[in-house]
């Protein structure tokens, strides 16, 4: 033993000194590249002064901006400064910098401006800094500059504000490139503005479409006055600002009651229009009927269902457990009996779903000890008998985390990439007749819903995304889904979306759903967690141009999974239980300040797997009542009282 | 006498010593995203400490392949779900805080760093993708970069070394191949395609028919088993939607291999045929045969050369083989289903093996003397015991 450690101290002894004794050369020793270029470098290995046969490599830190290959030539692909480490065997490694030179600014390109602006309106000029490699120069210096400051002048943002009819040219540098735009600005004709909106009082949430009709001294109409939006109000709560959300094409939303001002202003002309809006109140007691109690693993997804016999039936995931799914009978809520149970070979049951017929049952595997996960096909015409016919998962093994049912068809997602559609006419032969996957860099899917055969499909950073499965709206079908609108949002974290076609406004909405866990998960027994994330309300009524409208968020608490019937949204926000939202009319802004929720009720359970840690899955209503399930304490029930006739006759818009 | 009292004396000296060391190893719970630290006195296996690992924490980000550079410094950690690309994380051995990362390609499994170029190899598994080449993963470990993606064959598994760092071996699972890459030059130098390897070499002498799974062996069985192609409707499926890649589904289905540690040798993993093939790196040639228990899927051989420690997933236990003989001396059970890893300590005494279990099983290690070709001890961990890694023996 002691004599194995002499020799291993004397070898790290020598060690050093061979490898040290080496030392790799780079020629030249200063390297800068200019955009495109390239260059071979001369690398040996010294040692006591002797130069050595021994090959060198060199590797780039950023192969994507600066490459090099084999014969250690360097391509400059994108500006900046970059390492590259240099190995030979024998040797210590070297790292160099290179850096890579900005092109110089080549052009700035300007958008247009209108012919003619009218005295006393702002104009913002927009622009982009081209260098002479072709590449978008990211936050350039620039600076602006007006020749005639007494017509109107510039600021460093590019916001040019006009005094007096006259000519100026505006000046845009960087570096030694300048461009020009002229500016015409002319006599402001607008004597008076009038304003018109669909109504002067209304509930909070409400939306109002004002006009506004720019007008000359003689009453001419001028088309192309630019007129800018805004309000001011005063709330019936004297500790709360009034709030409210405007656009600039006229729709005012208010979220608290009190007196608002909506103005229209062009140049010195304006017009204003007061409102008064009253409280939503639309809130509503609800209570717990029933719990399915789960304590003893974590909950994930249920579906509730009418079985073939008329009674009504639940199935509940599991998660992070041992793969099994239970079969519930709540026909009376308030006393949701277990009846069945199947495991399968998975550790979660992440997603459950029933076909429309409710004979067919689908659940997701994953963590299957084979790493071969895919879905499992249950026979649930008689639920207290629940048997497991089938199960697939060719091609689609990786983690199926999320399913749904819709004519005959399973869409099942694949390693979180794509989803594949599956035919089921026959339960027991289930075969998959294609797929759906995005082309863009590094995608990722998390949920699918079918409705009216079309796919809504949640790809975090790709967004919310529409594909014909059958509809026909875009020529496509089961066995040739057919992409036809999307809408992504900036935080990348869409984990959810949803149809909604609203019945009092006919507009089309997809509700898309963050998740988000900010503080990690703890999912021991006794971890307690916190999430984040909001529902994005996103308008498809253009299926060309979806616009984020709205939002519905309860702070800290994390949105999970939803369901909408009746105008009325009934929410799964993790810490903070099931939130029933009222989507009646049309939406903008921020829907919980607007005072739309009816009410919420969150799933205590002391004796849950973790003890009163409510962590709301999902929702759905079914038959008037509200079903949840909760990672922690299993599937609940609840009512909500009906609403009742207001004794305040509110006036609408 | 006096020579025998001398020997008792020493040989209880020496048990002395060898019971005073402690072995410590990291093991991943794939299903727990968890790694735990495992310390085996010589008589009891226990977890001393799990580490949380991921950043997606609804969704199981599955760490899967462990290693621990050859310094002993770090410890790194494949997880194989993402978004959807997996990551490569780099640890503080002993304080296990997390000091880099970075992103690889789908489902990043094993992985080993050469200590020539201290560069990382990766294996890109893409196990739950289409049947098409997947990569190798090259990361410069001090700068957490992926320097390049060597593109190798479908579901690339078993990232080792060989003993002079110059040359990386996998193996592509479903295409049945095995890759020499030149660690220097980060190219493909060599492939084999192993399952005419096997074929075309059927050695007898080492055969222990009692032992043969023949129904894993029979390509028309297993295809069906593996694919379930009895279920498909083929008629009525759309291939011109189907990415398959046109690959091959190997039989022979390689998991593992692994570079003998002073001769030109490598072993391969059959988990389809239920052999391990030995390959002769000089002339790329198979030259031995071993019939093992069903599924052999890991492999690791003791740094003295004499053993080669084989996980059989299929029938939950571990053989134990003289590379010199080719003969099994041992075929242990382990303590639970699905065998995984395996890692030896740097004294040749011991194999830690981990075993997954299914569902709510929690994962396991069991500790084996390959003296005395026993099973000492058993430490358990979360659910999923997968990659296996050896860290240090101490006094």
């Amino acid at each position: 033993m002691k004599l194995i450690r002499i020799y291993v101290l004397a070898l790290l002894m020598i060690l050093p000194a061979a490898i040290f004794g080496q030392e790799i050369v780079i020629e030249p020793d200063n390297i800068v590249l200019e955009v495109g270029a390239k260059k071979k470098l001369n690398a040996y290995v010294m040692k006591d002064g002797k130069k050595l046969t021994t090959a060198v490599r060199m590797f780039s830190r950023a192969r994507r901006s600066l490459s090099v290959d084999s014969t250690n030539t360097l391509t400059a692909i994108l500006p900046g400064s970059y390492s590259v480490i240099a190995i030979s065997p024998g040797a210590p490694r070297k790292t160099f910098e290179v850096t890579v030179n900005y092109p110089p600014i080549a052009e700035i390109k300007l958008d247009d401006v209108p012919n003619r602006i009218y005295a006393g309106t702002p104009i913002t000029l927009s622009y982009s800094v081209i260098d002479k490699a072709g590449l978008t120069r990211k936050n350039p210096s620039i600076s602006f500059a007006s020749k005639n400051e007494s017509v109107a002048t510039v600021n460093s943002f590019g916001m040019i504000t006009t005094y007096k009819p006259g000519r100026t040219t505006i000046e845009v540098k960087s570096e030694d490139v300048v461009n020009t735009v002229n500016i015409n600005v002319v006599k402001n004709p607008i004597t008076r503005i009038e304003l018109s909106a669909d109504g002067d009082q209304a509930r909070t949430g409400d939306v109002f479409h004002f006009t506004a009709k720019a007008l000359d001294a003689k009453g001419n109409v001028i088309d192309d006055a630019p007129l800018s939006y805004s309000f001011f109000g005063v709330s019936d709560n004297v500790s709360i600002n009034a709030s409210g959300l405007i656009k600039q094409d006229g729709r005012f939303v208010a979220d608290e009651a009190g007196m608002y001002t909506v103005t229209v202003s062009c140049g010195v002309a304006s017009a204003s229009k007061t409102l008064k809006i009253s409280a939503r109140e639309v809130q509503r007691k609800i209570e717990v009927v029933g719990q399915g109690s789960v304590t003893d693993k974590h909950t994930s997804d249920f579906w509730v269902w009418e079985g073939v016999d008329g009674r009504d039936y639940a199935v509940t995931g599991t998660w992070g457990a041992d793969g099994t799914a239970y079969f519930w009978d709540v026909t009376d809520p308030a006393n949701i009996t277990k009846i069945d149970s199947v495991q399968v070979d998975a550790r979660t049951v992440n997603d459950v779903k029933i076909s429309e017929d409710g004979k067919l049952c689908v659940i997701s595997r994953e963590g299957a000890s084979n790493r071969k996960n895919g879905l499992v096909i249950i026979d649930v015409e008689n639920p207290r008998e629940a048997e497991i016919i089938s199960r697939f998962d060719e091609n689609m093994t990786g983690g199926v985390h999320n399913v749904f049912i819709a004519d005959n068809h399973i869409y099942a997602l694949s390693g979180g990439q794509k989803y594949y559609i599956i035919n089921i006419d026959d339960p027991r032969n289930p075969y998959a007749v294609s797929k759906f996957e995005l082309d863009t860099p590094g995608h990722s899917i998390h949920d699918v819903w079918v409705e009216d055969g079309i796919a809504y499909s949640s790809n975090w950073s790709d967004g919310i995304q529409l594909v014909d499965v059958g509809n026909g709206i875009a020529g496509g079908s089961v066995k040739n889904p057919t992409q036809f609108a999307s809408y992504a949002y900036p935080n990348n974290a869409n984990h959810a979306s949803f149809p909604y076609r609203s019945k009092s406004t006919g507009k089309f909405y997809v509700i898309g759903g963050d998740e988000i866990f900010p503080y990690g998960l703890n999912t021991q027994r006794g971890g307690v967690n916190r999430a984040a994330g909001y529902l994005h309300i996103v308008d498809f009524t253009d299926l060309d141009n979806p616009e984020e409208i709205a939002r519905f968020e309860v702070p800290n608490a994390g949105s999970h999974n939803y369901w909408i019937e009746d105008d009325i949204l009934y929410v799964a926000f993790y810490n903070e239980g099931v939130r029933i939202v009222d989507l009646s009319g049309e939406l903008m802004g921020d829907l919980r300040k607007q005072g739309r929720e009816i009410a919420w009720i969150v799933p205590n359970d002391p004796n849950g797997y973790t003890a009163n840690s409510p962590f709301t899955w999902g929702a759905q209503l079914y038959k008037g009542h509200v079903f949840y399930s909760d990672f922690n304490s299993g599937l609940w029930s609840a009512k909500l009282e009906p609403e009742k006739p207001k004794e305040t006759k509110i006036q609408s818009k | 006498m006096k020579r025998i009292v001398l020997s008792v004396i020493f040989a209880a000296l020496f048990s002395v010593t060898a019971l005073s060391q402690n072995y410590y190893v990291y093991v991943t719970a794939e299903s727990e995203d968890e790694v735990s630290v495992i310390k085996f006195d010589g008589k009891k296996a226990e977890t001393i400490k799990n580490i949380q690992v991921g950043v997606w924490p609804q969704e199981i980000e599955g760490p899967h392949g462990i290693t621990v550079d050859p310094s002993g410094e770090y410890w790194y950690l494949s997880l194989a779900h993402g978004n959807p690309y997996g990551r490569l994380y780099k640890y503080k051995t002993g304080t296990d805080e997390v000091v880099g990362s970075v992103e690889l390609g789908l489902f990043p499994a094993s992985m080993q760093i050469s200590p020539v170029t201290g560069l990382l190899y990766c294996v890109n598994f893409n196990l739950h993708g289409d049947m098409v080449p997947s990569t190798v993963s090259v990361v410069d470990v001090e700068s957490m970069t992926e320097l390049d993606q060597i593109t190798t064959g479908a579901m690339p598994h078993g990232s080792r070394i060989s003993s002079d760092g110059m040359k990386h071996y996998s193996v592509a699972m479903m295409s049945g191949e095995l890759f020499e890459i030149d660690a220097f030059n980060l190219k493909v130098a060599r492939t084999l395609d192993l399952d005419e390897a096997s074929k075309g070499l059927v050695d007898h002498s080492t055969m222990d028919h009692s032992k043969m799974d023949h129904s894993a062996m029979d390509k028309k069985e297993e295809k069906p088993k593996e694919m379930d192609h009895s279920k498909m409707d083929h008629s009525k499926m759309d291939h011109s939607k189907m990415d398959m890649g046109g690959m091959k589904h190997s039989a022979f289905k390689p998991t593992w291999v692994s570079p003998h540690p002073s001769k030109d040798l490598v072993y391969v993993a059959g988990n389809g045929a239920a052999e391990v093939l030995e390959i002769d790196t000089k002339t790329w040639k198979a030259t031995r045969k071993f019939i093992t228990d069903k599924g052999p899927y890991n492999i690791d051989l003791s740094p003295d050369g004499k053993y080669m420690v084989v996980s059989y997933k299929t029938a939950a236990k571990t053989g134990i083989w003289d590379l010199e003989t080719g003969k099994e001396l041992a075929s242990l059970d382990n303590s639970q289903k699905v065998t995984h890893g395996v890692a030896i300590s740097s004294d040749s005494r011991y194999a830690f093996v981990s075993v997954e279990g299914k569902n709510d099983d929690p994962g396991m290690v069991d500790v084996i003397d390959l003296k005395t070709l026993k099973v000492v001890d058993t430490a358990y961990l979360g659910k999923q015991a997968g990659g296996i890694a050896f860290w240090k023996v101490e006094d």
